[in-house]
């Protein structure tokens, strides 16, 4: 045991330094003079004594030194010496410190922003919630015969039947809305989320204060329970967080609702990444939406998608397995089941969830940040190298004054390490601003608010991990030549730099062909993406968007009749086209390519067998007179809807060319029944297809349906106005027509189409932006490192030069010398660069199907591209290498 | 005989110093003399080793060093066994008499 002991008698050095030396020094004092008393006594003068003295004792220094030794951590007093002569040496170079810090923060930053996303949309994706691994999403889906197939919501009474008759899991289920929350004099806009009585149960949340929904509002019956639940920022930002807050009213879209408690800090719903605010009993959706109760008894109104908690020791396979043949089960029973099939997945895979967007573009975003690391360490790599070679004399000097290699060696990798320290700092402030800066990235459509994902303790470890892997990566090359250096040679080969030897460049020059081939494959990487991004905003959506403002109402909030929104809309229309600029304008229920998933209706066509499970639901929209006009689709046969087909007109329906190939494939489109809605609708005309839910998907079958004969207020109301005015007047223009018909009316959102859709893109956008940004700085770092690597073997080589050029060399020949240096460095780099992009296309082909790994156009380019980049980065040593004063190169010697 | 200068382990020399101070606490100079004496003058043991070996001891608690007043009324940093120190004499001089023992019946063999 005396090891520990003597382990605390050398820690407790660190803090009694001054007074164990105090003591020490005495003590040494005191010995000597009894060492001099004691000669004295044998009869020496007292001068000679001492010195005897002296002499006798040995030298005190050393002694000290020995007892130095024993008495503290030798280790850590090295290290805290390495430590302090590391920021020293830093601080006399701030150029090279400045330059290196700034680097390895970006690099280091980059990915701790990256990280902290992943880790929000991937590990923790409901913060609040306890043990998230258990839970799991049950999805419907349009069982396409094999099992397999788009994604579908669920309705009420589904619902119902899963929740009570699965046993494996505790089912929760989730309607999501923008709802006008305030009191009688104002209200705003705030998203809430409509969920089942043991939401909170399942998620396993607990109340910040107040309690959650107890037994007796858990129950089936509509509209009984008018309390809700709000968050704790919403709680901050209302009511201050006064416990007054609980038990006072809040109106939910006009309908008095009691707060009866507040979600834990952190807790914003169950939709990653976005921040929801209120919680309501789902058997409130009647009343909120001021449709009464037939919402939640139709089994065929699928407004809600189900949250899970796996029971104790059960696999998502179990669970997956009984849900599905559960939903076979129901098919069977219930028509409106009819093809609809049931699966369990995780919720990263969650299809109702903003992960599906950003997950992908953030994992390749991730490798590819991961790519600027590693150029950023390439980099360091070559300045830490350039510099080390620079201190060669200054090392050889130090060995041979007996200091130990690895000590050296030792100080140099605590150089790098204080270097990425400051770097991973500097990059978590970087971090904290890009964090801040993705949501900017985020088109301007309405959803809710970005949550920024916290610069959490899982972020710091992960910083700090890399700025470790990369001290190490970057500073073991420099200190592995330096403690290798053998003393004689470099003392011999002097140089007014204590020249570097052909080992240390050829490993400069290692280091610039990586940064190459890393940039090179940034780059790759990024044209790629671009490439296919514009690929996909060319793919034509079918109709045109721009030129197009969209205009968003909530009639439901008002508490609008079907009359009321009729004419409300035959006025807006009216008032709108006598606007400047307006060249048109119609409505609808829903725009395409928007954030939100469609509509749909199960339908019958006369003459048409569906095989045994297919699934008849099929995309609509409900839509106002001349809206093909102002979305410029295209008609193939048959009429518009007019202003004759109103309510109770007979039901008239427009077609796609899909639907068209699909059912009616026999011909005999105009005039043909289709059942939908309990009523049978004839086919008056068919129009040419449109992409519905993103550009790349493929046809779908879609119908329209005027808004005048079927209305139901919860549909939203979208005003389409064509104008060949600007977007900011229309949208003013639009408000004012609203306002002036009915000031109370909610217009919630008005933005250019072009804005609108660009969500639909918004995965591959934010990819593309940020892989141009992270491919632009990876050249530039590459071309930095070439630059210096150029530079500082031009430097070396003056001397040579000047003679050269004495003894009569051109200076087309010394350019040529330089410049076939650096090139041949830079073309091996993109040769070993595009290999690897190659291999790595191929793999991210495969995630994003829109991407062609083999490209010509994109390698040639970008080759092109870097190898020019080497030219210039070569071109200014070269240059400056042609002005070299033959004498004053000699001189240098 | 020559003073001769010879190489004492670490740890021999600190079972030697634990002996010196077995009868009365010393000061760094004293104990320099003392090593001298018993040894018959054949151990000059060189302050840069005593200096260290006392700091080793003290740190494993064998030793404890107080200051204290000398017989000429100087000011010394006397130091003195512990018990466990006593202790731990008595383990290290079996373990020597063993050691000794074995390696002389060694050496006798032919």
């Amino acid at each position: 045991m005396h090891r520990l002991r003597q382990f605390f008698f050398r820690l407790g050095a660190l803090f009694s330094k001054r007074k164990f030396e105090a003591v020490l020094a005495a003590e040494i004092r005191q010995h000597l003079e009894m060492m001099a008393e004691a000669n004295r006594a044998e009869g020496m003068a007292p001068g000679e004594a001492q010195a005897a003295a002296l002499r006798q004792f040995g030298g005190v220094e050393q002694i000290k030194e020995a007892y130095r030794d024993e008495r503290t951590l030798v280790w850590l007093e090295q290290l805290a010496r390495d430590f302090r002569i590391a920021v020293r040496s830093l601080l006399k170079a701030p150029g090279f410190t400045a330059a290196t810090v700034v680097i390895l923060a970006l690099g280091i930053g980059a990915n701790a922003a990256l990280f902290s996303w992943i880790r929000v949309l991937r590990f923790d994706p409901l913060p609040g919630a306890a043990d998230p691994a258990r839970l799991v999403a049950v999805e419907n889906f349009a069982d396409a015969g094999n099992g397999a197939g788009e994604a579908l919501t669920t309705s009420y009474l589904d619902f119902r039947d899963y929740r009570d008759h699965l046993k494996l899991l505790d089912l929760a289920a989730i309607g999501r809305g923008a709802l006008a929350v305030g009191d009688e004099r104002a209200s705003e806009r705030v998203w809430c989320e409509l969920v089942s009585g043991n939401f909170f149960d399942v998620l396993g949340v607990v109340p910040a204060a107040g309690r959650f929904f107890g037994p007796e509002e858990r129950t089936d019956a509509q509209n009984a329970h008018p309390v809700a639940v709000i968050s704790r920022a919403f709680w901050q930002a209302r009511y201050q967080a006064s416990p007054a807050a609980i038990g006072s009213t809040l109106r939910v879209n006009r309908v008095p609702f009691t707060i009866i408690g507040v979600a834990p800090a952190g807790f914003c719903g169950t939709q990653p990444g976005l921040a929801y605010q209120v919680w309501v009993p789902l058997t409130m959706y009647g009343e909120v939406t001021h449709t009464g109760t037939w919402m939640l008894d139709d089994r065929n109104t699928r407004n809600f998608t189900m949250l899970a908690r796996l029971k104790p020791g059960v696999t998502i396979d179990q669970a997956g397995g009984e849900a599905a043949a559960l939903a076979g089960f129901m098919a069977r029973r219930n028509v409106e089941d009819r093809g609809v099939g049931a699966a369990v997945v995780p919720l990263w895979r969650w299809h109702f969830g903003p992960q599906q967007i950003m997950l992908k573009p953030m994992t390749i975003l991730m490798a590819a940040s991961i790519v600027l690391l590693l150029i950023v360490c390439a980099n360091v790599a070559n300045l830490q190298l350039a510099r080390a070679t620079a201190r060669q004399k200054e090392f050889s000097i130090r060995l041979a004054l007996g200091a130990g290699r690895r000590r050296l060696a030792r100080q140099l990798l605590v150089e790098s390490f204080v270097l990425a320290l400051a770097g991973a700092a500097l990059g978590l402030v970087i971090a904290a601003w890009l964090g801040g800066t993705l949501p900017w990235l985020l088109p301007a459509v309405a959803t809710p608010a970005l949550v920024q994902p916290p610069l959490a303790g899982g972020v710091f470890g992960f910083t700090m991990l890399l700025a470790a892997a990369v001290a190490a990566a970057a500073g073991l090359a420099p200190a592995l030549h330096a403690a290798r250096a053998n003393l004689n040679e470099v003392l011999k080969a002097g140089g007014r730099s204590g020249a570097a030897g052909a080992p240390s460049h050829r490993l400069r020059g290692v280091f610039v062909v990586a940064e190459v081939a890393l940039a090179v494959v940034a780059l790759v990487g990024a044209a790629m993406f671009l490439k296919s991004f514009q690929e996909s905003r060319a793919l034509a959506p079918g109709f045109a968007p721009e030129g197009q403002v969209l205009a968003q109402f909530n009639l439901s909030t008002a508490g609008y009749t079907r009359q009321q929104a009729d004419s409300f809309c035959q006025r807006m229309t009216e008032m709108l086209g006598q606007q400047p600029g307006v060249t048109g304008a119609s409505y609808a229920d829903s725009p395409p390519l928007g954030f939100h998933g469609g509509n749909w209706e199960d339908l019958q066509v006369e003459g048409y067998q569906p095989a045994p499970g297919e699934n008849m639901k099929t995309y609509r929209n409900l839509i106002g007179p001349g809206y093909f006009e102002v979305m410029k689709i295209s008609r193939v046969e048959g009429r518009d809807f007019d202003l004759r087909d109103g309510a109770g007109a007979p039901d008239v329906m427009i077609v796609s060319e899909e639907f068209v190939r699909r059912f009616i494939p026999q011909g005999g489109v105009i005039g043909r029944k289709v059942h939908g809605w309990g009523r049978w609708f004839t086919i008056v005309g068919v129009v040419k297809d449109i992409k519905i839910h993103h550009v790349a998907e493929g046809a779908l079958p879609f119908f329209y349906i005027p808004m005048r004969q079927e209305y139901r207020p919860e549909y939203g109301l979208t005003f389409h106005v064509r104008t060949s005015g600007p977007a900011a007047e229309t949208i003013a223009a639009v408000r004012r027509a609203a306002a002036a018909i009915d000031p109370a009316l909610n217009l919630f959102d008005a933005q250019p189409m072009t804005e609108y859709i660009a969500g639909s893109l918004f995965g591959q956008k934010l990819a593309a932006s940020m892989l141009s940004l992270l491919a632009s700085v990876g050249l530039a770092l590459a071309a930095m490192g070439l630059y210096s690597v150029m530079a500082y073997s031009v430097a070396q080589r003056t001397a040579e030069i000047g003679i050269r050029m004495a003894l009569g060399a051109k200076p087309a020949d010394v350019l040529t010398l330089v410049l076939r240096q650096g090139l041949g460095l830079a073309v091996a780099g993109v040769i070993i660069g595009s290999v690897i992009a190659g291999l790595l296309a191929r793999i991210a082909a495969a995630l994003f199907t829109t991407l062609h790994p083999a490209d010509p156009v994109v390698y040639v380019g970008t080759a092109l591209v870097t190898v020019v980049v080497a030219v210039l980065s070569v071109a200014v040593p070269a240059w400056r290498a042609l002005r070299v004063n033959p004498l004053v190169a000699l001189r240098n010697e | 005989m020559p003073a001769e200068k010879s190489d004492l382990l670490q740890g021999t020399l600190d079972m030697l110093i634990l002996k010196a101070l077995q009868l009365e606490p010393m000061h760094g100079f004293g104990l320099s003399v003392r090593l001298r004496q018993m040894s018959k003058g054949v151990f000059q043991v060189e302050m840069g080793s005593i200096y260290p070996a006392l700091c080793r001891l003290e740190a494993r608690g064998w030793v404890k060093a107080e200051w204290g007043v000398s017989d000429n009324h100087r000011q010394a940093r006397y130091y003195a066994l512990t018990p466990a120190g006593r202790k731990q004499l008595q383990e290290e001089t079996a373990q020597w008499a063993l050691l000794s023992q074995t390696i002389n019946l060694m050496l006798k063999t032919t």
